[in-house]
């Protein structure tokens, strides 16, 4: 569904080095890593929001980087996207932001958003949340929000971007239980970037380790946690010793 | 506040506005008054970072110079065009010269590089305090036993004075070369009877004193009020963007104020 | 994002280097390339403006609220700068008029020629440049740090469509009403400092016989081109800020002195189109 070919980016100094990484469909797919080896800049290179010195996007076998813009609107339909700070927009209520993609890219009534709108807090267990202004808001709660916005358009892709940060472990495993049910419920292509990756890889069907702008592991869960890999298995066992 | 007026009363809410602004003003003024005091008392013992002096006065002197020099040639040029009518309609070539130079070393010098600079160098100013309020840089400081006012303030302080005046200096003399030659290419007005306009006896060293005056007081008020706002800075991000706010807007009311203070109090 | 700023530190990292003659004038090329990449990324953000405010899709109140914003914030700044200058102006003026001739009687109508053709509408910019520029850029730099301007792109929201635009528009109209009001405001001032130091009677000070159609389109222009170019000015150096809250910061700063320039560079222009064309 997701296929990455050869992608190239530096800023002053390079971020990813050729990277191939193919997302089957259906699947919930993990890429963990130390800090700064490009996970995020990744994510936002799939949909075209930073451009790739080298390399293809395909999604769904369409070529995302050389689309003019008004097919990129198009397309961005098709993507769900949390942001790694959540990206709230602060002027707006709860029910004006999740309101706001439907708006943008469904031709849906007033009374079917405000239906989807409470279906979805009440998935995300906040209902009755409407009319808050983000800023009232607890970091968990923020997240939980960001979830319902990303989610709401049901595109068959949706990216998270660290959907677990700063969180305490408990809210933190109801999200990635949470994003596991919508994943499965959808039938949707999810990839998702998270540190917090005891927790993730708990639900996740496939890894992929990116290191120094290199993907160097892609594989099964199961894979991953039996992996002989130095790199690897140092960094899903949590072991302060060794090449990293 | 709210204890002695009741909130719910909406024919006291302008009242209320006019008190809490009042209350707002009187606030940064008296912080701006007490840092004054904080730093003068460094200034006399000659107590401040001498490195960080240096490093100032490059930073806000040399890179200000684009600025200065735009604004001080388009404003001769813009002088040279509104007076065009006055100078056409009475024939009076020979006063161009006077007027621009009045207007430029009195007023339009000191006050616009004050104004353009505020952007420049108090934002900036403030921009770089605050961000070191919101990650804790002067704490760390105090912790180590530094003096944030030694430090960062008082060498800030004196650049920002001596970057204004100087500046100004630049600037009054690039605007009356702008509006010579200005007034060559729009009115035909030789140079050379331009130059005898300023340096006739309608012109006098008072003149070029009460501008520079000026500008030294621009230069005090705009370093006050940059480091107040950005030592006051709370709330991250947001915070240092309102502290910017703060002080641009302290900055060009107080130097409105007090240019027309000034230039009653010494003719 | 090349912008001036950022080739202006590396003028001075090369001039430590201790080769001055030929790193200052790299210097001054890669200034003159800087400020001519930003020029040029800044007119594309004025064109896409232009563009959106035809074309674009209409946000129910978002002009209104941004009108407010500006006005509200703005109203009592600019009324008393203007005030102030309509003081010294006066009081200048006057000063200097008596050392060559006796008479104030045309001080009045000279003023306000001024104040219509230029001084009203240039200064309240000013003002304006450094209290809305510097709000529209910190409020859009927020918004790039914290991601939410990536999130309008994937809904398909232009930022500059749906952030700048309101801006624009709302800035246009409220810039000619605040000149408007801050300059009578200042005409005012402007009367009470003749009568008060110079003793012009105000029948004598009120006289429109020197303002003409070509002040008042010249001043109106003004107010329109100011009003366009604050916020296109500012949302553009909002919109490339980047790292963090220093960069909010930075781009706050760039706001203030790039549109503080635009508007000097706009006032020569128009002011020499005006003569130019009504002649004076």
């Amino acid at each position: 569904m997701i296929r990455l070919e050869g992608i190239s980016k530096s800023f002053e100094r390079p971020v990813l080095k050729n990277v191939d990484l193919h997302v089957p469909e259906g699947c919930l797919y993990g890429l963990i890593g130390p800090g700064a080896s490009g996970k995020s800049v990744l994510l936002k290179i799939i949909t075209a929001l930073i451009r790739p010195e080298a390399g293809k996007v395909l999604i769904g076998g369409r070529d995302v980087l050389t689309m003019p813009d008004l097919e990129l609107h198009e397309f961005r339909k098709g993507i769900g996207m949390l942001f790694q700070n959540n990206a709230l927009f602060d002027f707006m209520t709860v029910y004006e932001n999740i309101a706001f993609p439907m708006r943008r890219l469904l031709d849906l009534s007033e009374d079917e958003i405000r239906e989807r709108i409470a279906e979805r807090l009440k998935i995300v267990s906040l209902p009755g949340f409407e009319e808050r202004m983000p800023a009232g808001l607890s970091g968990g709660q923020k997240k939980r929000i960001g979830v319902a916005r990303a989610t709401v358009t049901q595109a068959p892709v949706v990216l998270y971007d660290e959907p677990a940060a700063g969180l305490d472990p408990v809210t933190s495993q109801r999200i990635f239980d949470l994003l596991r049910a919508e994943q499965q419920a959808a039938g949707a292509t999810v990839l998702m970037v998270s540190s917090d990756l005891d927790r993730m890889l708990t639900v996740t069907d496939r890894v992929g380790m990116m290191y120094r702008g290199e993907l160097i592991f892609d594989g099964t869960t199961e894979e991953a946690y039996a992996s002989s890999d130095p790199y690897v298995h140092q960094f899903v066992h949590g072991i302060p010793e060794g090449p990293l | 506040m709210s204890s002695t007026t009741s909130p719910s009363n909406p024919a006291m809410a302008p009242l209320r506005a006019i008190g809490g602004s009042f209350l707002a003003a009187s606030e940064v003024v008296g912080g701006m008054g007490v840092l004054f005091g904080r730093i003068t008392t460094r200034l006399v013992r000659l107590r401040f970072d001498r490195t960080e002096l240096v490093t100032n006065m490059y930073k806000m002197g040399v890179k200000s110079l684009p600025i200065v020099i735009i604004t001080a040639i388009f404003t001769g040029g813009i002088m040279v065009i509104q007076a065009a009518p006055i100078v056409q309609r009475y024939g009076a070539q020979g006063l161009l010269g006077w007027a621009a130079g009045f207007t430029t070393l009195r007023e339009l010098g000191p006050l616009l590089t004050a104004l353009m600079l505020s952007g420049r160098i108090g934002a900036n100013n403030t921009a770089e305090l605050g961000t070191m309020v919101v990650t804790e840089q002067i704490d760390a400081l105090r912790a180590l036993a530094i003096d944030p006012i030694s430090f960062l303030i008082v060498p800030r302080f004196i650049a920002i004075v001596v970057t204004i005046f100087l500046s100004t200096v630049f600037s009054d003399a690039l605007a009356l070369i702008g509006a010579a030659y200005a007034g060559l290419a729009i009115l035909g007005v030789d140079p050379v009877v331009f130059y005898n306009g300023v340096s006739s006896g309608l012109l006098g060293v008072g003149d070029v004193f009460h501008g520079l005056t000026k500008s030294i007081v621009f230069g005090m008020i705009m370093a006050l009020s940059s480091c107040q706002f950005g030592i006051a800075t709370s709330g991250g991000a947001p915070g240092v963007g309102r502290a910017v706010n703060a002080t641009v807007v302290v900055t060009a009311a107080g130097v409105f104020v007090l240019d027309y203070l000034v230039s009653f109090a010494i003719g | 994002m090349a912008v001036p700023d950022d080739n202006a530190s590396s003028v001075g990292q090369l001039e430590e280097t201790g080769e001055a003659p030929r790193s200052l004038l790299g210097g001054l090329g890669a200034l003159v390339i800087g400020a001519l990449d930003a020029a040029k990324a800044q007119y594309s953000v004025f064109v896409k403006t232009l563009y959106f405010t035809v074309r674009g899709a209409p946000q129910k109140g978002a002009v209104v609220r941004q009108m407010y914003e500006i006005g509200n914030r703005s109203l009592v700044f600019l009324c008393v700068v203007q005030a102030f200058l309509g003081l010294i102006i006066v009081y200048q003026a006057g000063l200097q008029t008596l050392r060559v001739v006796p008479d104030l009687t045309l001080l009045g109508a000279t003023f306000l020629e001024l104040l219509v053709k230029d001084l009203a509408a240039s200064i309240c910019a000013l003002m304006l440049a450094t209290r809305v520029g510097a709000g529209i850029a910190a409020e859009i730099g927020s918004m790039v740090v914290t991601e939410q301007v990536d999130a309008l792109r994937m809904c398909a929201a232009d930022p500059v469509d749906y952030l700048i635009k309101p801006r624009f528009l709302a800035s246009i109209i409220m810039t000619v009403v605040l000149v408007m009001v801050a300059g009578t405001v200042g005409y005012f001032a402007g009367m009470g400092s003749g009568y008060a130091f110079f003793g012009i009677a105000p029948k004598t000070f009120v006289n429109f016989s020197l303002v003409d159609f070509g002040d008042l389109t010249v001043g109106l222009t003004k107010c329109v081109a100011y009003g366009a170019a604050i916020p296109v000015v500012s949302g553009y150096c909002g919109l490339s800020t980047f790292g963090g809250s220093e960069g909010v910061g930075w781009a706050t700063t760039r706001a203030v002195v790039n549109s503080s320039l635009t508007v000097i560079v706009l006032n020569f222009f128009i002011s020499g189109a005006g003569f130019v064309i009504f002649g004076g």
